[in-house]
């Protein structure tokens, strides 16, 4: 089973998750605060922090400054942000600090743990409104800014625009994969590709806004 | 036995000549205007009588509206000024009184009035609120040079009084100059701190209700299950507050985006639904309508029969507006149309057929989603 450790300051939501994810994953430890979170991942080592990205303590930089604090441990932990708040600032400052992925509190403990299973394996979690975000982000609306190639950061490729609407309009991955006739690999593959770019991108509007947001 | 009317009580008008005072008497008591005035002016001439009852009654008699600003007919700085410059002339005259120069300090007094006015006064009287900073510098100017001219006066010609009124002028004209900066200043800066406070006040309640109030909900919402009625509640709440904390600050909010969030807030109370909206790219307020209006109609499909959660997408490209509506329910055969579901599949590709768009409905076994699209002309207005 997965270990996980679940960082969040509110202890009923901390046991209330515990409760929902007994059966699905091995919960190894509990975090409050931006310290204890880093203290125990570097004693723990789980492989997925489910990280609450309001955080108090610490330098005051809630969730994100957890993951900053954590880098060199990324290979091996991996995050996936929780937010109370659906509004894209609350999510991309953890996203671009390193985590795998996002998903709200008012999710069920199914998607929780499916979720975190998706993080364990490495690929990347959007919800649909992250996938809005990015949509927006990357201009995909504008019309013309297709990326030529896959490894272009600055811009999607029209396959990766193409995940990302679906997944905006409600689609899980399976779903999406059957609708676009791909294997789920291949859409978790995009989908981590997307992630890359959410998170290297020094695209000139996702700069300006995060920077505007002080979320760089 | 005639009736007495009342008399109208004794009130100054908020628009007057100068002050109000014989309107007031003259609508007081019943009487012309012009014989008030002439009586005052009598009264004036006998050792200044009707001067002392102008002030008295200025002072007292009380303003009708007494928070209207007062706007004056009479520009009185400006009279003042050039009342200011005639007794100036008289220092021509070259005569002295107690050892100053004839006309300088009454000059000099009515100058420092003006300014006095422009400031005290004329700043708050919505006619010469505009011109007031031109009199006050006009003045301040005049104030300066004519002290300029006192104190030269003063050296050359050892006269020790008309020295120090001078320099007691420059400085009163340059304190005319720098004094409503100041002032101005200062309130500038007051009110930014308290804006400041103000908006630090908000972020504060809203950082509180964020941790508190919000986790609250979602928890309750995780609780309950999507398709309840507490969550049913405890979701609509949360918007309502995170509408409120968040105000304005939403990256995403377009004029459609918000009217989609209002719909789904409304059928969010009326049915075990929930809702998200996702939306990409600005549209105007006009061009969106038959769009809204149209999801309005899927959405309360999906709220109605389906339930649980439902996915709202909306995209606006130059080339069209498109929002798509999923739900996870049970699906149906749009070819086969039950009779519930006539009205709302007419309603909504009729609707938009109408408004020159299309709308498909596809439905299988893992739920229903209806595409609404509307082409947008070449100027970036709808068809």
């Amino acid at each position: 089973m997965t270990r996980v450790l679940l960082v969040d300051d509110h202890s009923i939501f901390r046991s209330g998750l515990r409760a929902d994810l007994r059966e699905a994953v091995e919960v190894v430890g509990e975090a409050a605060d931006v310290d204890a979170a880093v203290r125990a991942i570097a004693e723990l080592r789980p492989e997925v922090v489910l990280l609450d990205v309001h955080l108090p303590g610490g330098a005051g930089g809630g969730g994100a400054e957890v993951v900053r604090r954590s880098a060199d441990l990324l290979g091996e932990v991996r995050f996936l942000a929780l937010s109370v708040s659906d509004s894209a600032e609350d999510v991309v400052g953890v996203i671009r600090a390193g985590a795998r992925g996002y998903i709200t509190k008012a999710s069920s403990g199914q998607q929780v743990a499916d979720a975190i299973r998706t993080v364990a394996a490495g690929d990347a979690v959007f919800s649909p409104r992250l996938a809005g975000f990015v949509l927006d982000a990357f201009g995909a609306a504008g019309g013309g800014a297709v990326a030529a190639a896959d490894d272009e950061l600055d811009r999607l490729s029209a396959r990766e625009q193409e995940v990302m609407r679906l997944i905006a309009r409600g689609y899980a991955y399976k779903e999406v994969a059957t609708r676009l006739y791909i294997s789920i690999k291949t859409v978790e593959t995009r989908v981590s590709s997307v992630l890359r770019k959410l998170q290297l991108s020094s695209r000139h509007e996702l700069t300006a806004w995060a920077l505007e947001r002080r979320l760089l | 036995m005639t009736a007495v009317a009342a008399r109208p009580p004794l009130r100054r008008s908020p628009d007057v000549v100068l002050s109000g005072v014989a309107a007031a008497l003259a609508r007081h008591l019943d009487r012309p205007i012009g014989v008030v005035r002439l009586i005052l002016a009598a009264l004036a001439l006998l050792g200044g009588a009707g001067i002392l009852l102008y002030a008295w009654l200025w002072a007292l008699v009380p303003r009708e509206r007494p928070d209207a600003p007062v706007s004056r007919r009479v520009p009185v700085a400006a009279l003042l000024l050039g009342a200011a410059a005639l007794a100036a002339l008289l220092l021509l005259g070259r005569e002295l009184r107690y050892g100053l120069p004839f006309g300088g300090v009454e000059s000099a007094l009515l100058a420092s009035a003006a300014i006095a006015w422009t400031l005290g006064v004329d700043a708050r009287d919505p006619r010469h609120a505009g011109r007031a900073p031109l009199v006050r510098l006009l003045a301040s100017g005049f104030l300066v040079v004519l002290g300029g001219a006192l104190a030269a006066l003063g050296f050359l010609t050892t006269l020790p009084g008309a020295a120090v009124l001078g320099l007691v002028d420059v400085l009163v004209g340059l304190a005319g100059f720098v004094v409503p900066v100041i002032l101005d200043r200062a309130a500038r800066r007051a009110e930014e701190r308290a804006a400041a406070a103000r908006r630090e006040q908000r972020s504060e309640i809203a950082a509180h209700l964020h941790d508190s109030v919000l986790q609250t909900l979602a928890i309750i919402q995780n609780r309950a299950g999507a398709g309840s009625e507490v969550a049913r509640i405890a979701r609509a709440q949360e918007r309502e507050l995170r509408d409120w904390l968040f105000a304005g600050t939403d990256p995403f909010a377009g004029d459609l985006a918000t009217e989609l969030r209002t719909i789904a807030r409304e059928l969010e109370l009326e049915h075990a639904v929930r809702i998200e909206v996702v939306a990409v790219g600005d549209v105007d307020e006009v061009e969106s309508h038959a769009v809204a209006a149209a999801v309005r109609e899927a959405l309360v499909n999906a709220a109605r029969h389906a339930g649980g959660e439902v996915t709202v997408y909306a995209e606006a490209t130059p080339a069209a507006i498109e929002v798509f509506v999923r739900d996870r329910g049970p699906g149906f055969d749009p070819g086969a149309v039950p009779d519930g579901r006539l009205g709302i599949r007419e309603s909504i590709v009729g609707r938009m057929a109408r408004a020159g768009g299309t709308a498909t409905v596809t439905s299988g076994e893992d739920g229903t989603e209806v595409h609404v699209r509307l082409p947008r002309r070449a100027d970036g207005g709808a068809a």
